[in-house]
C-alpha cells in the first residue's frame, strides 16, 4: 500500500505536472481513501481513483498522464459531505488526514432532492396524523375537574339566640364535606355572621334586596333587606385570605385582612387597603327553629364585580 | 491503574471513548484562568442534584393526596430516622438555590458575560430562573399545612388576575375552583416530574450553549495576558468549585439542623389565628400588593401581572438591549445601575414587609 496522499501535495503525471491534491475522498465502508481530487492547472477538479497512484513521497506520482487526469470525472461537490457533517466512527484511528478536508460521498439514494423533501413532508404528515387526534382527548383529560356545577346546599352556621348585641360579628365554623374526584373529605370552614343594626343593614343593602343566582342564571335565593341577620363570606375579596374582626389602630373595630392589610367597616365597605370591592354578603335564611343558615358560596377575588366560583 | 484494572478500563475506553469524553469535558480552556467568581454555575448543578436525591428519598414515604399528605409529612418528620433532616435539607435547599441563582445571574450580568456570542446562554438561563422559582412555589404546597394552603391559594389568585387566560390558568393549576384534592395532585406532578425534567433538559442546553460560545473570561481584554494565564476547567476550577460547594453544603446542613421544618396545622380553608405568609423570596411581591398604588382591580393587575411580566421580558431581553461589546462594569453605568436598583427595590420591599405591623 502506498503512503497516504495529503492535501496540497503536488501531483505529477507520467508525462508532466498534473496539479495538486485539493481533497481526499473517504470510502465509508473501508474507512480509507478511495479517490483523490486533483486540482488541475486550468482550475478544474478531477476525481482520480487511488489505484492510479504509483507512489507517494514528497508528492503524488500517478501511473496515468496529466492528459488522462483531465479525462476523469469532475468533482460534483454536492454529492459529498465533509466528515464534520457526517458521523463516521473510528475514522481518525485509521486515517491521518484533517477531518474537515476529507470528503465523504453522499449515498446515491440521498442525492435526489425531490425525493428527500417528499420523505420529510410525509414524515411530518404521519406524525401530525398520530398527534392531532390525541390533542383533544389529552386536553379534555387535563381539564376534567375544572368546571363543575355550583353547590347550593344550605349549611347551619349559628343560632339567632347567639346574637345578644347588634353589630358584633363573629366567625362561625362549620364542617364542610366535599367530594373532589374520588376523594371525599370533611374539613373546617368559616364565615362571619352578625345581627346588624338598622343603620348597618341600610349600609349593606343600600335599599336593595340581593339576588343569588345558579350557574344557569336562575335566581334561587333573595336576601331581603329587612332581615337583620347577615353573613359575610370568610374569603377576603382582595386575594382570598381569611380576614378578622378586631381592633385596628386607625378605625377602632373593623374587619382586617392580615395578608395585604385591607380594612372594611362593619357593613363590609372598604376603608383602606387594596381590596377592589366590599365584603361579599352570602345567602341567609332563618329557620323556624332559629337556625341561621347560609350557602357556602365563594366569589372570585380581585374583581370589582362578583363572579361566583363555587 | 495497572494490570487487570488497566485492561478492563482499556476495553471500555476502546468501545465507549471514555478518555476522549473526559478530556473533552474537563479540558475546557478558561481565558484568564480559574476564579472563585465562576463557582455559581457548578454550585447550582450541585444543589439541583441534592434536591433530586433528597426529593426522591422523601417520595419513599410521602403520599401526594389531600387526605394523607399532611400525615405522611408528619411521619417523615417525627417517625422516620433522619426524616426531619432530609426534609429540612430539601426545604432549605430550595432557598439556597434561589439565592445562588440570583448570585449566578448577577455575576454574569456584572461581568457582561451575557454579551455576544453568549446571548442564548442568558436567555435559556432566565427560563431556568423561572423554573427554579416555580419549583419553590409548587413544593411549598406539598406538606399540606396551613402555610402551604394559604400561600398557594393567594398565589393562584394572583395568577388568576392575568387578563384573558388568568381564569383558565387558575382553574387548571387548582384542578377546580378552590385549593383542594386535585391541586395537590397537580402540584405534585409539576414538582416531581414536569419541572425537574424541564430543568434537566434546559440545564443541559444551557451548558451546551455555554460550551459552544466559550467562557467569557475576565472583562479586561488583553488577549496576550488572557492566553498566558489561561487554564483548563480541571483541575483548578473544579477545585475552587468544590471548595464553594463544600461551603454551601455546610450552610444548608446548618440551616436544616438549627431551623428544621415544623408544620403548622393541617390545611383547611378556616385560617383560625394564622396570618398567611409566602416563602421569603416572594415577600417583596406580597408587600408590593399591599400598597395603595396597586389597589383595586386595575392596580392589582399592574402589581401582580404587569410588573412581574415586564421584569421577565426585560430580563430575557437584556442581551439584546445592552449590545455594546464593552464589558468593563465601570463603563456600563446604565446597565449596572438598573441591576442595582432592582435588587435594592426587592431588598427594600422585603425590609418594608418585616417592619410593617398588622393593625
Amino acid at each position: 500500500m502506498v503512503n497516504q496522499p495529503k492535501i496540497k501535495m503536488k501531483v505529477v503525471g507520467s508525462d508532466r505536472d498534473a496539479g495538486e491534491v485539493a481533497n481526499v475522498i473517504v470510502d465509508p465502508v473501508t474507512k480509507f481513501l478511495s479517490h483523490i481530487v486533483v486540482r488541475t492547472e486550468d482550475g478544474g477538479q478531477r476525481v482520480v481513483p487511488l489505484d492510479q497512484i504509483a507512489d507517494v513521497s514528497e508528492g503524488v506520482r500517478l501511473r496515468c498522464s496529466a492528459v488522462e487526469v483531465s479525462g476523469y470525472p469532475p468533482l460534483c461537490r454536492d454529492d459529498y459531505t465533509t466528515v464534520h457533517e457526517q458521523e463516521l466512527a473510528g475514522l481518525e484511528a485509521r486515517l491521518d488526514v484533517d477531518p474537515g478536508h476529507a470528503l465523504l460521498p453522499v449515498p446515491e439514494g440521498d442525492r435526489d432532492i425531490p425525493r428527500r423533501s417528499f420523505f420529510t413532508k410525509f414524515t411530518i404528515a404521519i406524525n401530525a396524523v398520530l398527534a392531532l387526534p390525541l390533542a383533544y382527548p389529552v386536553f379534555k383529560f387535563l381539564i376534567h375537574p375544572m368546571y363543575g356545577p355550583f353547590d347550593n346546599t344550605w349549611v347551619t352556621l349559628a343560632r339567632t339566640d347567639q346574637f345578644q348585641d347588634v353589630d358584633t360579628p363573629k366567625s362561625y365554623r362549620f364542617r364542610k364535606t366535599l367530594k373532589e374526584g374520588y376523594l371525599e373529605r370533611t374539613f373546617d370552614k368559616s364565615h362571619w355572621a352578625m345581627k346588624a343594626s338598622p343603620e348597618t343593614l341600610e349600609a349593606i343593602y343600600q335599599g336593595k334586596d340581593v339576588e343569588f343566582r345558579d350557574k344557569n342564571g336562575d335566581v334561587y335565593w333573595v336576601n331581603r333587606r329587612n332581615v337583620p341577620y347577615v353573613v359575610f363570606s370568610g374569603k377576603c375579596p382582595h386575594l382570598g385570605c381569611g380576614y378578622k374582626w378586631r381592633s385596628t389602630k386607625k378605625y377602632a373595630m373593623a374587619f382586617l385582612c392580615p395578608c395585604h392589610l385591607s380594612i372594611y367597616d362593619i357593613a363590609g365597605t372598604v376603608l383602606t387597603g387594596p381590596a377592589p370591592r366590599p365584603l361579599d354578603v352570602l345567602p341567609t335564611r332563618v329557620t323556624p327553629g332559629g337556625d341561621i343558615e347560609t350557602v357556602d358560596i365563594e366569589f372570585k377575588a380581585g374583581l370589582v364585580g362578583r363572579v361566583r366560583v363555587i | 491503574m495497572n494490570g487487570v484494572a488497566k485492561q478492563i478500563y482499556d476495553w471500555f475506553d476502546e468501545r465507549a471513548g471514555l478518555t476522549e469524553l473526559g478530556h473533552k469535558m474537563l479540558n475546557e480552556p478558561m481565558p484568564g484562568g480559574s476564579r472563585y467568581t465562576y463557582v455559581f454555575g457548578s454550585i447550582l448543578v450541585y444543589i439541583f442534584m441534592m434536591q433530586l436525591v433528597t426529593g426522591i428519598l422523601l417520595m419513599f414515604y410521602y403520599a401526594p393526596t389531600a387526605d394523607h399528605a399532611y400525615e405522611s409529612t408528619q411521619y417523615i418528620i417525627h417517625n422516620v430516622e433522619y426524616g426531619w433532616f432530609i426534609l429540612s435539607f430539601h426545604f432549605w435547599g430550595s432557598s439556597v438555590m434561589v439565592v445562588m441563582v440570583v448570585m449566578h445571574m448577577s455575576q454574569v450580568f456584572l461581568w457582561g458575560a451575557y454579551k455576544k456570542p453568549s446571548e442564548l446562554v442568558w436567555v435559556v438561563g432566565t427560563i431556568l430562573f423561572t423554573l427554579v422559582v416555580a419549583m419553590g412555589f409548587t413544593g411549598y404546597l406539598l406538606p399540606w399545612d396551613q402555610r402551604s394552603f394559604w400561600a398557594t391559594t393567594v398565589g393562584i389568585e394572583i395568577a388568576d388576575k392575568t387578563p384573558l387566560i388568568g381564569d383558565f390558568i387558575g382553574q387548571f393549576l387548582r384542578g377546580g375552583p378552590t385549593t383542594g384534592a386535585h391541586t395537590i395532585n397537580r402540584f405534585f406532578v409539576l414538582h416531581v416530574m414536569i419541572l425537574p425534567l424541564s430543568i434537566m433538559g434546559l440545564a443541559t442546553l444551557h451548558i451546551y450553549l455555554f460550551r459552544k460560545a466559550g467562557p467569557a473570561g475576565p472583562y479586561k481584554r488583553d488577549h496576550k495576558e488572557l492566553t498566558k494565564t489561561s487554564e483548563y476547567f480541571f483541575p483548578r476550577q473544579v477545585y475552587k468549585d468544590s471548595v464553594a460547594i463544600g461551603i454551601v453544603f455546610l450552610i444548608t446542613c446548618a440551616l436544616a439542623f438549627y431551623e428544621p421544618v415544623e408544620l403548622l396545622g393541617e390545611a383547611t380553608p378556616e385560617p383560625g389565628d394564622y396570618n398567611p405568609v409566602p416563602e421569603w423570596y416572594f415577600l417583596f411581591l406580597f408587600q408590593l400588593l399591599r400598597y395603595e398604588t396597586f389597589s383595586g382591580e386595575w392596580g392589582q393587575i399592574v402589581g401582580s401581572i404587569v410588573i412581574p411580566v415586564a421584569f421577565m421580558v426585560w430580563l430575557i431581553a437584556i442581551p439584546f438591549i445592552f449590545r455594546n461589546p464593552e464589558r468593563r462594569p465601570w463603563k456600563r453605568k446604565f446597565g449596572i445601575m438598573t441591576w442595582a436598583i432592582i435588587l435594592l427595590a426587592v431588598a427594600y420591599l422585603t425590609y418594608d414587609y418585616s417592619i410593617t405591623e398588622i393593625h
